[in-house]
Order: C-alpha cells, then structure tokens, then sequence
C-alpha cells in the first residue's frame, strides 16, 4: 500500500473542512475500509490523504414511527440485531446478512457500501425497491438523494466534492424479500440477485436486478406485470420474462448470460412468494 | 509516513503502546511483525479466507482489512491468549479432540472466529445458522466435517 496520512476528525464539521481544504491532494474516505483498504493496496485508488469516519456520531439506527434511519458508518453486523428489521424491511436483513462473512460484517458500514456503490452490492438492490433515501451533508449543507440517482455506477456516486453520506432513510416498511446466487455463499460476490417489494401506499410492486454491470436497477416494466399485494401466478411469469430479456443480463466472469437469463426468473419467482408471505402484506 | 502519536492497544490483556507505527500499517501486520504474535495468520490479505481473525473489543475482525490506528485504545485478543478465556478454552479443546484441522494454518482463524460467534449468544443459534456463519473462513484441508462437529461440540460444552 502506498504511505497515507491518516486524519481522524472529531466532528462533521472538522471531517468536512478536511475534505474540503487543499484540493490537490488526492483524498479518501475511510469507513470499515473493506473495499477502500484494498482498493488502495492494489493501486485501483490513490491517496495521500485518508480521512477516517470513526469518531463521527452516525453508527446509529432509529426509528420513528415506522421511519428507520441508518447511520452511514453503523457496522452492518449491527443492524442484524435490530429485533424489527426482520418484520419491517425483510429483504434488507437478508442482504445485509449477505455481505461477506460475520468478521467482515463488525466493519463494513451501509455508507460505505453505498460509497463503493459496486454492481454487484448486495444493499443497492434493496435499497433500490425500499425506496431509500441517501442523506448527504457537505459544505453548503444537508440534502437528500433517492437512491437510484445516488448510485451512478462503479465508484461513481451524485457526492460532490467534500460530501459524505450521513444516513440512510426508509420511508415505510414493505413486504419485501432478496435472493442471490453464488458460487461460495459467504465471501462472495452474487452473480444474480434480485430484489422485491410491495408499497402498501402506493399498492405497486418494485422490482431490481443486482450482481450486474453496470449498477443495480430497478425494472420497473417487470414491476408493472405485478398486479396486487399477492400477484398471480401467470402475473409472476410475464414479470419473469420481462426479466429474462433485460440488457444487463451480459456474460462475465461470474456468469455467462444464458445462466442469468434463466436464473432471473427462478430468483424473481421465488421472491415474490417470500415477500408475499413474510409479513403478510395488507389486503 | 505518520501522524506521530503513538498508538495505545491492549493486546491479550497488556496495555501496548507503539511509537512510530506507520499510518497505513495493518493490524496483521502490526501483530505478526512488530508484536511477534505470529498465531494470526496470513491467508490472502484480501478479506476471502478468514485466517487473520482476531477479536477486537470481543468482535470477531479481519486484521488484514484493518488499520491498526483504526483500533486505537481497543482490546484486542489473538489465539495465543484466546485459552485463558472459558468459551475460547472450551472452543480450542473442541478442535482438539475434534481432529478438526490438518496443516493447521486455518485453524486460529476459525477458532477466533467460533470463539467470537459463540460469545456473541451463539450458543442459541441453531447449528446450521451457525455454521454458516463461520463461512467466512476456509480450510484448504479438512474439508470441513471434522470442523463441524468442533463447532457442534464447542457449543453444546462452552460455558
Ligand atoms: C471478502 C469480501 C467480501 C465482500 N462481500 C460483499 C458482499 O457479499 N456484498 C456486498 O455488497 N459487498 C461485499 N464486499 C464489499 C464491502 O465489504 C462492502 O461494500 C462494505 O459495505 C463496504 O463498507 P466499508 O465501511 O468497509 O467501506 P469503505 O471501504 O470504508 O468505503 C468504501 C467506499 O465508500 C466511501 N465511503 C465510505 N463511507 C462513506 C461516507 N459515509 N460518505 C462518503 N463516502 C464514503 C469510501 O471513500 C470508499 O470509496 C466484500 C468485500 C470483501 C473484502
Ligand atoms: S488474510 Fe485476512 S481474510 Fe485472508
Ligand atoms: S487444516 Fe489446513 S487449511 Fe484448514
């Protein structure tokens, strides 16, 4: 790893002016440092500077009401203790238990997995069809972002320059569910993932594709096939070949398309039938 | 290049303090090479084979993605001192008995890593959850029965 200067501000304020100041030295930000260490160490990421989040007050996670808020640097090991994440929003327990292994879990943060904003994220996804919100504060401010225009693609965020994501918002809880395929369970990275989840407010379904380039989406032409809170079975098979012929499904080193054009249907079915019954959607 | 503080740790129960320890060190490394804790293993040093697990304040932790300055003023235990506590002994003793390793290189990792599961309140967890929770460490030699039933007995003895 090339030599860094680490900065361990105490407050937003002092991280901000920190990333803030001196524009010429190339800068990073640390948060479990799970993608940003290697990253570094194998030259995909330079910095001479890396300014380290862990004496800022965002490793939190609240609910108001049935509003949750997730500090950006919050391990996400921790989330999984949350006794209502499994109720209220199980697809994000299902993802979250998704990255890595337990060891990797006690560093990496929802910040930084939104941060490395990678296609194959497992949070992206359900974030995606919860319909989070990226809350962001920087040196004009506190804004918000929806997710799909957070996430650009790999490493590409909408954070301007001395912005760092706060928290992270969930509007309401759905009756949802994720499902990925891959080759190790623990450690690995999906080759197929799908999530799903249905808006009581607003009675649709959300639908998105992950584990492919360039950065998870949400299909909402396949969405649209799902009728009510508890889709038929031919709805759940039109939404699978809308699926099926989507343009992300390419070749790559973790799968070929025909494997994923086959897969998506099976992942897409089977979760709707786990998002229907967890739960319990309103009739 | 360093910011200069030295670095406080507890390390296996004594306080240690490090001057000059480079900013970007990682925590393996400040174990294995300037502590010569050379228990904790080097596997990949890329966060896949769970070798270099060690606890960090009772959190299981992949020192190998970490900075030691990141863990500043923790308590940190590696398996050459993870015996002394009651659910490590009982954990090491399991593997022991179990025959659950062969060259043994990835063996202070899962016992770190089952130590940690186990304290955590693992000892309520169903077997197969647990199991899969130890996913994130390999064994290239095993092939893994013999660990399971380390883990199944680890659990059903740990205090
Ligand atoms: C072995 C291994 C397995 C993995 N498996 C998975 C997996 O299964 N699924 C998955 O989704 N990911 C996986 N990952 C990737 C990674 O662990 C996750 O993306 C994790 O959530 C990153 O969080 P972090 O806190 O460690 O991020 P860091 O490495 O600290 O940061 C990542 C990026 O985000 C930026 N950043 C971090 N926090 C903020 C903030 N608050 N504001 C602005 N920018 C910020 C950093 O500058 C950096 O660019 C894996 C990584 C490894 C090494
Ligand atoms: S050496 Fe750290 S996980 Fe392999
Ligand atoms: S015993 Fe050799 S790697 Fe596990």
């Amino acid at each position: 790893m090339a030599p860094f200067v680490l900065v361990t501000p105490e407050t937003v304020e002092e991280a901000i002016r920190e990333l803030a100041r001196d524009a010429r030295t190339p800068t990073a930000v640390l948060a479990g440092g799970t993608d940003l260490l290697l990253d570094l160490d194998e030259g995909r990421l330079e910095a001479d500077r890396v300014v380290s989040l862990r004496r800022l007050p965002w490793r939190t996670l609240s609910w108001d009401g049935s509003v949750l808020t997730i500090g950006s640097t919050l391990p996400l090991r921790a989330l999984e203790a949350d006794p209502s994440l499994a109720l209220r929003h199980p697809a994000l327990l299902d993802a979250v238990r998704a990255v890595g292994g337990v060891a990797l879990r006690h560093r990496a943060t929802v910040g930084g997995n939104l941060g490395r904003s990678a296609p194959a994220s497992d949070l992206v996804p359900v974030l995606l069809v919860l319909d989070a919100e990226v809350e962001v504060v920087g040196p004009s401010g506190l804004r918000s972002v929806e997710v799909d225009r957070f996430v650009r693609a790999s490493r590409e965020t909408a954070l301007a320059r001395a912005e760092l994501i706060r928290s992270v918002r969930f509007p309401e809880p759905r009756p949802s569910a994720y499902l990925w395929q891959r080759v190790r369970p623990a450690n690995d990275i999906s080759q197929l993932s799908v999530a799903v989840a249905f808006s009581p407010s607003d009675r649709r379904w959300r639908i998105a594709l992950g584990g492919v380039p360039p950065r998870p989406l949400l299909v909402p032409e396949a969405a649209a096939a799902l009728g009510g809170p508890v889709p038929e079975e031919i709805e759940v098979r039109e939404a699978a070949a809308v699926m099926a012929a989507h343009r992300s499904l390419v070749r790559d080193r973790r799968a070929s398309d025909e494997y994923r054009r086959k897969l998506v249907g099976v992942l897409l079915a089977r979760a709707v039938r786990a998002a229907t019954r967890i739960g319990g959607p309103p009739r | 290049m360093s910011e200069g503080r030295p670095v406080h740790l507890t390390v296996n129960g004594t306080a240690t303090s490090m001057d000059e320890l480079p900013d970007d060190e990682l925590l393996l490394d400040t174990l294995r090479w300037r502590l010569g804790l050379k228990g904790t293993k080097e596997g990949c040093r890329t966060g896949d084979c769970g070798a270099c697990t060690v606890l960090v304040d009772g959190e299981t932790t992949l020192s190998c993605l970490t900075l030691a300055r990141e863990v500043e003023g923790t308590s940190i235990t590696t398996v050459e001192a993870v015996a002394r506590d009651p659910v490590g002994g009982a954990v090491v003793a399991a593997f022991a008995e179990s025959g659950a390793l062969q060259c043994g290189y990835c063996t202070p990792g899962f016992v770190m890593a089952l130590t940690g599961l186990l304290k955590e309140g693992g000892r309520e967890t169903p077997l197969p959850r647990l199991l899969a929770e130890l996913g994130g460490n390999l064994c290239r030699c095993t092939g893994y029965a013999a660990i399971a039933r380390a883990v199944e007995l680890a659990r059903a003895r740990a205090p």
